[in-house]
């Protein structure tokens, strides 16, 4: 019968995959499930539940740490840091509302976090959420305690294994403490807005800003149609799709910079800017690709080189007849495509094409059954990360199929 | 004293087969160094206190190559010692009697800018200025600057995920690094990641940078290249205790402030480098800062100010503001010869690398007194104080019986204090050889044995760097085998729906 196990601390934890690992039982790992949409189903029969591993363990603003349980939320968490004005700077959105899987209110727990690796428009600048773990400590898929890095800035003690755990969708081992690199808030925000309807062109006008001295934190491009929904006056009147530089700072200095990119960018159209509200307002749909979400349609997540960004999205919509979205200067580009079909072959082949790696986001399940939801590996390399997986957890309990249909998940099943 | 794997005989007794495979491999002249004058200097690295002399020393010129040598080690059960400029401080490219040191120097190119996606492409003997002189040009750079950037490789920087005085703001290698090319040690080439940002699969961009030449040699390196800041200028900040003084950088950094570089120096490291280069450093304080803020003209100005006001409410006994690049280079002159203004007034010395909490940073300091008394050695102390890494010189005569290990003894205790206080061994330089036997100080034999499955999952016989980071390694046959535990069905307390 299938159970759900719910541990409330690490030893608990640590029981709890020993009786998985002893008796060969599979577990579907998660913090609260507002990402089980994402990827593939996974083949177990009990669940192990973390939400309930959870709290602030230590919060030193000072030192800009924050060490806390993997089940915390990530509301808890946000209200935590709002309290002395600080944030993780990599600002991952509310990737769970764009799944559409209700979980809309459900942001999320800082384990899950970290497995998936997530990051928001801010990545171009200070990274993803693996730049931003310092530390964790975890149990392996042996049932074995096992830890790394530390609450530290600066550290090279060894290999770094929070790099492995980041992204690794829960497969090698079962974090429970999280020690996380926080960051003040910025004094100013605002965001320059340029009028620009042809993709092509809008990726050139954020490979120039990228390539100025102005230090633009975010990057992005919607379309007509996508800019409308965001609510933003100033950028509705514009009537055109635009591209966005955000711009972060001490007030005189970022007053000084929106200036400079006016200039710079101003041959590729009208320019207008958003203060303080309506530039938070605006990164933050950006962020939670508020355009494309609460729908049920189906919709890629495409990565490659920024400069290249323009092209591939042109590409995609032309060849697709879907909507695109930029950011990250043009090295995420969401896709949501018209009708029921993800059109794998096609997007993949267009990624492909220009080096690039197309990931199915929101799809029904068993569109995601039949379609392998991740870009696909590297021969070679997926020999490495099979080794890997095969090292930390050799009976294939944590979470078997979830990155790949279960078929090829090395007959973990 | 420093124990390293036992030369395995049968290689030893190969040497001559070796050295005309190497050959075969490797034709051109100088390819293949086995004589002992010529492979004198590769007997160690940046840290001199342990020599060795490579069995052989090999230098390819090209990926095939590369691949060719280790198919050859991985088929001979033979060796491997990776080397890059051989500028690190803890020993990572010690070699081995029995093991082919294998010199990536003559991978010197840079091969791609890439301008608009603003990365550079180069082989890994670059060194890290080279980066920087190739794009300079056009107003680019590479953040992370460590202190030996002018000799150090690039390759050098991955193996060992260098730091430098720029990383609080800016990162280290490894936030820096977009992509690689690698050769296992059974001869494949591995191309991970690249100028876009994600890659389908575990984070093996990640856990290759640090991973101090056990995971494969890499042969091409993609980096993120920044425009350079407009202009940047520093604040000298003397302070009468290092309580006030670790003080102000947390304040500085609550207020929201991330400078480009905020280091710190104690009094006995002040004198010593006043003494040296004349930075015109105030002799009568017991702790000095250096900030250095960068970025557009008006906002450094207007920093400036706010950290003056801040310092000044810390108590800063002692300020003074670079009003010219002249006037910022001199005051950076002295801490960037903190070590050898060391080196003049000791016979020898030795450079520890723990980091810390930056609030435990005066009883840190004190704690180093005691010990340092008890050892009977000096010590001097630079700080990279805005991340917390320490720089702890200790000072001592090689020439003197019994010193060298008294200093190193000495060192071992920093860096314990380091992991008491919730730090870690090492910031930047690296386990290596150096600070291996301390690694159970912060990890327990399951945490080790966890590094230890990512290193097998990439090579399997532990031929790649052999003797680094692990105090000891385990037989595969021993690391490989599942404890399952009996505790089926046996765990009371955890609530079940």
């Amino acid at each position: 019968m299938a159970e759900v196990i719910t541990p409330s601390t690490p030893e608990q934890l640590r029981e709890a995959i020993g009786w998985a690992v002893g008796t060969n039982s599979p577990l579907e790992v998660f913090g609260s499930a507002s990402k089980r949409a994402f990827g593939h189903a996974v083949a177990a029969d009990h669940v192990l539940d973390l939400s309930k591993l959870s709290g602030v363990l230590f919060y030193e603003p000072e030192e800009l740490v924050l060490s806390v349980r993997a089940g915390t939320s990530l509301a808890e968490i946000q209200a935590v840091l709002r309290e002395k004005n600080q944030q993780f700077h990599f600002e991952a959105g509310n990737f769970p509302g764009l799944l559409g899987d209700g979980g809309a209110e459900n942001a999320g727990t800082i384990g899950g976090l970290i497995a998936t690796n997530l990051s928001g428009p801010r990545r171009i600048k200070v990274g993803a959420a693996r730049d931003h773990l310092l530390g964790f400590e975890a149990i392996s898929g042996r049932a074995e305690d096992f830890k790394s890095g530390g609450r530290v800035m600066k550290n090279v003690t060894g290999f770094d294994l929070s790099k492995l755990m980041s992204g690794s969708f829960g497969t090698l081992g079962v974090m429970h403490t999280i020690t996380m690199k926080v960051m003040p808030c910025d004094e100013k925000t605002r965001t320059v807005l340029i009028a620009c309807d042809d993709i092509e062109r809008a990726g050139a006008a954020m490979t120039r800003a990228m390539g100025s001295e102005n230090e633009v934190s975010a990057a992005a491009w919607l379309a007509a149609s996508d800019i409308a929904k965001l609510g933003i006056d100033v950028a509705s009147t514009m009537s055109s799709g635009v591209v966005g530089l955000r711009v972060e700072g001490p007030a005189p200095s970022v007053a000084w910079r929106c200036e400079a990119l006016r200039k710079l960018l101003a041959e590729f159209g009208t320019t207008e800017e958003l203060h303080t509200i309506n530039s938070h307002s605006f990164w933050k749909s950006v962020a939670d690709v508020m355009p494309f979400s609460g729908g049920t349609g189906i919709l890629w997540r495409v990565s490659g080189a920024p400069a290249s960004g323009g092209r591939i999205a042109a590409k995609l919509a032309a060849e697709t007849g879907g909507q695109v979205m930029m950011d990250w200067a043009g090295a995420q580009i969401w896709l949501l495509l018209p009708g029921d079909d993800a059109k794998a072959g096609q997007v993949r082949q267009i990624a492909q094409s220009e080096d690039a790696q197309a990931v199915l986001v929101r799809a029904p399940a068993d569109m995601r059954a039949a379609v392998p939801v991740f870009h696909p590996e590297d021969a070679a390399l997926a020999r490495i990360n099979q080794k890997i997986r095969d090292n930390f957890d050799p009976a294939g309990i944590l979470n078997p199929g979830r990155t790949r249909p279960i078929a090829s998940d090395g007959g973990h099943a | 004293m420093l124990r390293m794997p036992e030369p395995n005989q049968n290689t030893l007794a190969r040497r001559k087969d070796i050295i005309a495979a190497m050959r075969d491999i490797v034709p051109a002249i100088g390819g293949v160094i086995v004589d002992e004058d010529q492979l004198r200097p590769y007997e160690c690295d940046g840290l001199m206190a342990y020599r060795q002399l490579p069995m052989i020393v090999v230098l390819p010129e090209n990926t095939g190559q590369v691949a060719a040598i280790l198919k050859y080690c991985h088929t001979n059960k033979i060796r491997v010692v990776p080397r890059g400029a051989g500028t690190g401080l803890s020993g990572g490219a010690l070699p081995m009697a029995d093991a082919i040191t294998i010199s990536m120097m003559k991978f010197n190119r840079v091969l791609e800018i890439d301008w608009d996606n603003r990365a550079a492409v180069v082989q890994p003997g670059v060194t890290n200025l080279g980066i920087t002189r190739a794009v300079e040009h056009k107003g680019f750079y590479y953040a992370p600057d460590p202190s030996s950037q002018i000799a150090c490789s690039i390759g050098g920087n991955i193996a060992e995920n260098s730091g430098g005085v720029h990383s609080l703001k800016y990162g280290l290698t490894t936030n820096n690094v977009l992509g690689l090319e690698m050769v296992t040690i059974e001869g494949e080439v591995l191309r991970i990641g690249g100028k876009g940002l994600d890659q389908t699969g575990y984070d093996l961009l990640g856990v290759i940078t640090g991973s101090e030449g056990l995971l494969g040699i890499v042969t091409e390196v993609t980096v993120r290249i920044l425009r350079k800041p407009e202009t940047a200028r520093a604040l000298l900040l003397g302070f009468n205790s290092s309580e006030e003084g670790g003080n102000c950088v947390a304040k500085i950094i609550a207020d929201g402030i991330i400078p480009g570089g905020l280091e710190m120096m104690d009094a006995p490291a002040i004198k010593a480098t006043e003494d040296f280069v004349h930075a015109g450093y105030p002799l009568d304080v017991e702790a000095l800062l250096l900030v250095e803020l960068d970025g557009p003209k008006v906002e450094v100005d207007y920093l400036i100010e706010q950290v003056g006001a801040i310092a000044k409410a810390c108590g800063a006994v002692y300020s003074r503001i670079s009003e010219s690049e002249e006037e910022r280079l001199l005051f950076w002159s002295g801490r960037k010869n903190a070590f050898p203004a060391i080196g003049r007034i000791s016979p020898d010395y030795m450079c520890m690398d723990g980091t810390i909490p930056r609030a435990r940073l005066a009883e840190v300091l004190t704690g180093m007194q005691v010990l340092s008394q008890r050892h009977g050695l000096r010590v001097a102390n630079v700080f990279h104080a805005g991340d917390g890494n320490l720089h702890p010189l200790i000072m001592f005569d090689a020439n003197q019986p019994g010193e060298l290990e008294r200093a190193e003894e000495f060192g071992a205790d920093i860096l314990k204090l380091c992991v008491e206080v919730g730090g870690v061994l090492s910031g930047e330089h690296g386990i290596g050889v150096e600070k291996r036997d301390l690694m159970p100080e912060m990890f327990t034999k399951d945490d080790m044995k966890h590094q230890e499955r990512l290193k097998l999952a990439f090579d399997e016989d532990e031929l790649l760097n052999p003797g680094k980071v692990f105090p000891t390694l385990h037989g595969c046959g021993e690391l490989k085998t599942l404890h399952a535990r009996e505790v089926a069905n046996k765990f009371p307390d955890i609530p079940r729906f």
